[in-house]
């Protein structure tokens, strides 16, 4: 396959500026790129292209076409910078011809003959990455083997061969959009990929690729091992780790402001050494949780969309209701109390009182091993909170349980709240 | 040289014995010969109670290096991010590289280093829409409303699109039975029955449930060891009920829909109402107390006659509700029992007479700080 015939199409038209010699273009096919590196950001749709190519140049001034017809780049954004000879190399001037938007000539002033190494580097829309996780339960939650994936999809109508590739995880900021920068425009540009992608195959390593962490200022750098060629319209996942014996706790959890009335069992986990992890910040994904179901064989537990964990940060995963550990909870009572009065004119009214009220939370475990609950009770208004057992003031209205259940194990805890309303409550 | 296989489930529209159909976008490119090694071992999970997994096994001939193995499910609806692929003995000599996908095609290509030519067995799991599942139960009743012989059915219909040869379908709870299912086919399998399981009947007034004032016939089940069940949670599902009428054969004598009941909880079902059996309440006393601008209290009291014409004694179970802050008062009467089971409401039983001798409850109650 050609790449040029569908590619980027550069062409160089070397001339002397001289009136005379204008008519009399010398075309010359561009040659074949010797490296190309994506850089991929999440957070964005923003990919940085960075190419090396060897060009040779005659003294004078040398007319480079570059053109990009069918991809998604930001016209705005394309830059030329020798790598070699630069100081003999000068950009005069850009050019973007009337008659197409997808096309720039450089003009370029060359000292001597000679050849360089060019980095032509741009913007490109349509090439995205995204983390993904899969976290193996043993068979009684207590631990987890966390793999981590890392999936690059290009739509960018542009193939890359033989890509380094690198992932950025971070929020930038972007005053303008690359795909509108680019026109919007895309075509889909599939022949030949499925030709690309088993030749991709047969030259692939024989061993997994390493992907390599590395922070940068706000921002953290995954380096894949190698290069890829990934055809427009292909996605590919790769390994980013694995890590077998990560400690997870499983809570049970009454949390209906985050989680709805429903006692929900949390799965936490905290990215740090503690955890066998922390070794870089988790980009944000999707995490699968599959159980051990016994002999190898897979149940599934749930997936949840994360936020990026930085290190040493928790996670928290909704497995969902378990029918096997329930909550109740009763209003058994309720009184009025410190009723006051005041009298307009003749005429008494009430201005202020408090309710006294009385619940019972039945907790029930029929699993076959201790279960952690954390429940957390929320009250609107001036109130106090009493109970036989210990709780936690997680903020001004909410009040926490934390507490274990043993196998088959059963509790009742009796709790009382008193809210003051009208001129009882405090201003 | 590498070898490609292709993994196609064999419900995939289109496939044949030995040559797998992508769909051709582009023409030429995805119509190959493949090796297409048999499914082994599927199970089909119902353990959670929002999706299906199907787990199968793939025994796949492996060349030394780098193998493509293309997995296509054309016509079914498997979630793709849920795939899960892993070879059966993790100490296997692979490794998988990459998953790549193809643009606008139900399929995707695996790309596994061996450390040598070998056959191995791959555990292959995803998620599978519309498999639906369903769960119902058949109650036959002794004769004399003491016992019950109780049967939980699992019925699961496939729309899935692929068809299962022989799976083994496995229960929320973990039974698991061995069965063909075409797409489309639809199967209802005997999971558990309970033989003797104690059963007691309730007579109801509630009028939250009948707002009539009409007494409903209930049976209750406790989900508990002590009466025959308690094994597993059971599931929401519709119970059909069926009496042993004596001469050897059955009635039915009416269906409700069991909620879902952990253990330790009661499975209440309604088979009716109760016409026997007859209510009539009356507020005698209704009085405004205590007044203190325009807080006040009350003084109230309730009377309910109840009539059970029955040729047998009979307890009533009247289920009552007062809201905000009241007490019940002591020369409250006629009631066998009584529990409050919370502040809003009451509950009584009272013995009713047989053959139409009518018995009276007094509920005599105060409300406090009303306005």
């Amino acid at each position: 396959m050609n790449r040029y015939t569908f590619g980027i199409a550069a062409l160089l038209m070397l001339t002397a500026l001289s009136p005379a010699l204008m008519a009399k273009e010398e075309l010359v096919t561009l040659p074949k790129r010797d490296k190309v590196q994506l850089t991929i950001y999440n957070s964005v749709d923003l990919t940085l292209v960075r190419e090396t190519r060897s060009l040779t140049f005659k003294k004078g001034n040398n007319r480079l076409q570059f053109s990009w017809a069918g991809t998604l780049i930001d016209p705005t954004s394309v830059e030329f910078k020798a790598v070699t000879g630069a100081d003999k190399l000068d950009v005069l001037d850009t050019s973007y011809p009337a008659e197409s938007n997808q096309m720039l000539i450089w003009t370029i002033a060359a000292e001597a003959d000679l050849s360089a190494n060019v980095e032509i580097s741009y913007f490109t829309s349509g090439i995205s990455w995204a983390a993904e996780y899969h976290g193996m339960l043993a068979a009684d939650d207590s631990s987890m083997t966390l793999t981590a994936y890392v999936t690059v999809m290009n739509n960018s109508g542009e193939e890359y061969e033989d890509a380094q590739v690198r992932l950025v995880i971070g929020s930038i900021n972007l005053v303008e959009t690359i795909a509108g920068l680019a026109g919007g425009q895309r075509t889909a540009r599939m022949e030949e990929a499925y030709g690309e992608m088993r030749k991709a195959g047969r030259a692939a390593d024989s061993s997994r690729k390493e992907i390599v962490k590395e922070g940068l200022s706000e921002y953290y750098i995954y380096t894949v091992g190698g290069t890829e060629t990934i055809p427009n319209g292909w996605a590919k996942r790769l390994q980013s780790f694995e890590q077998a014996g990560v400690p997870v706790r499983s809570v049970y959890t009454w949390d209906p402001a985050k989680y709805g009335a429903q006692l929900a069992r949390i799965l936490t986990f905290k990215n740090d050494e503690a955890h066998k992890l922390g070794k870089e910040p988790l980009p944000s994904g999707i995490v699968r949780f599959y159980r051990n179901a016994g002999a190898g064989r897979l149940g599934y537990v749930g997936a949840i969309s994360t936020n990026y964990i930085a290190k040493n940060d928790e996670i928290k995963v909704n497995a969902g209701a378990d029918p096997e550990v329930t909550m109740k909870v009763t209003r058994t009572q309720l009184k009025k109390e410190n009723l006051s009065f005041a009298f307009n004119g003749r005429q008494q009214y009430l201005q202020g009182w408090d309710t006294y009220e009385t619940f019972k939370l039945e907790l029930r475990n029929f699993r076959d091993r201790a279960v952690d609950f954390e429940i957390n009770l929320v009250f609107g208004g001036d109130f106090d909170f009493e109970s036989e057992l210990a709780s936690n003031k997680v903020d001004f209205r909410t009040q926490r349980f934390a507490l274990k259940l043993d196998k088959s194990g059963k509790q009742e805890v009796v709790y009382k709240v008193r809210t003051r309303f009208g001129t009882n409550a405090k201003k | 040289m590498n070898k490609r296989l292709m993994l196609s489930l064999a419900f995939a529209a289109g496939i044949g014995s030995m040559i797998g159909f992508f769909n051709p976008v582009p023409a030429q490119a995805r119509i190959k010969l493949a090796t297409l090694p048999d499914r082994e071992a599927v199970v089909v999970r119902f353990d959670n109670p929002n999706v299906v997994m199907v787990e199968e096994e793939r025994t796949i001939s492996l060349q030394k290096g780098v193998n493509n193995v293309d997995f296509s499910w054309a016509g079914t609806q498997i979630d793709k991010g849920s795939i899960v692929f892993r070879p059966a003995d993790a100490a296997a000599k692979v490794e998988i590289l990459s998953t790549s996908y193809p643009p606008g095609e139900a399929a995707l290509t695996w790309q596994i280093s061996a450390a040598e030519a070998m056959s191995v067995k791959f555990r292959l799991s995803y998620l599978m829409a519309n498999i639906q599942r369903e769960t119902d139960y058949r109650m036959l009743v002794s004769k004399d409303e003491q016992t019950c012989s109780f049967k939980h059915y699992f019925k699961i219909r496939n729309w899935s699109g692929g068809r299962f040869a022989t799976a083994d379908f496995v229960t929320r709870d973990g039974k698991k039975f061995e069965k063909g299912l075409e797409n489309g086919e639809a199967k209802r399998v005997l999971v558990n029955t309970w033989d003797k399981v104690k059963l007691t009947k309730e007579y109801v007034y509630d009028i939250t449930r009948n707002g009539e004032g009409k007494v409903m016939t209930d049976y209750v089940l406790k989900n508990a060891k002590e009466i025959g069940l308690g094994a597993i949670p059971l599931e929401y599902g519709k119970v059909r009920i069926y009496q042993d009428d004596g001469n050897g054969t059955t009635a039915f004598t009416g269906e409700d829909w069991g909620r879902f009941t952990p253990i330790g909880d009661d499975m209440r079902l309604n088979i009716g109402i109760a016409q026997d059996i007859k209510i009539e309440m009356k507020k005698m006393v209704n009085d405004v107390q205590n007044r203190r601008g325009n807080v006040y209290d009350t003084d109230e009291v309730d009377e309910y006659e109840i009539k059970n014409f029955k040729d047998t004694d009979a307890v009533v179970t009247l289920v009552l509700r007062v809201d905000g802050e009241w007490e019940m008062k002591a020369d409250t009467s006629g009631h066998e029992s009584f529990e409050r089971i919370d502040n809003e409401t009451i509950k009584f039983k009272v013995k009713a007479p047989a053959k139409g001798t009518p018995v009276k409850l007094k509920f005599h109650y105060q409300k406090k700080n009303v306005w």
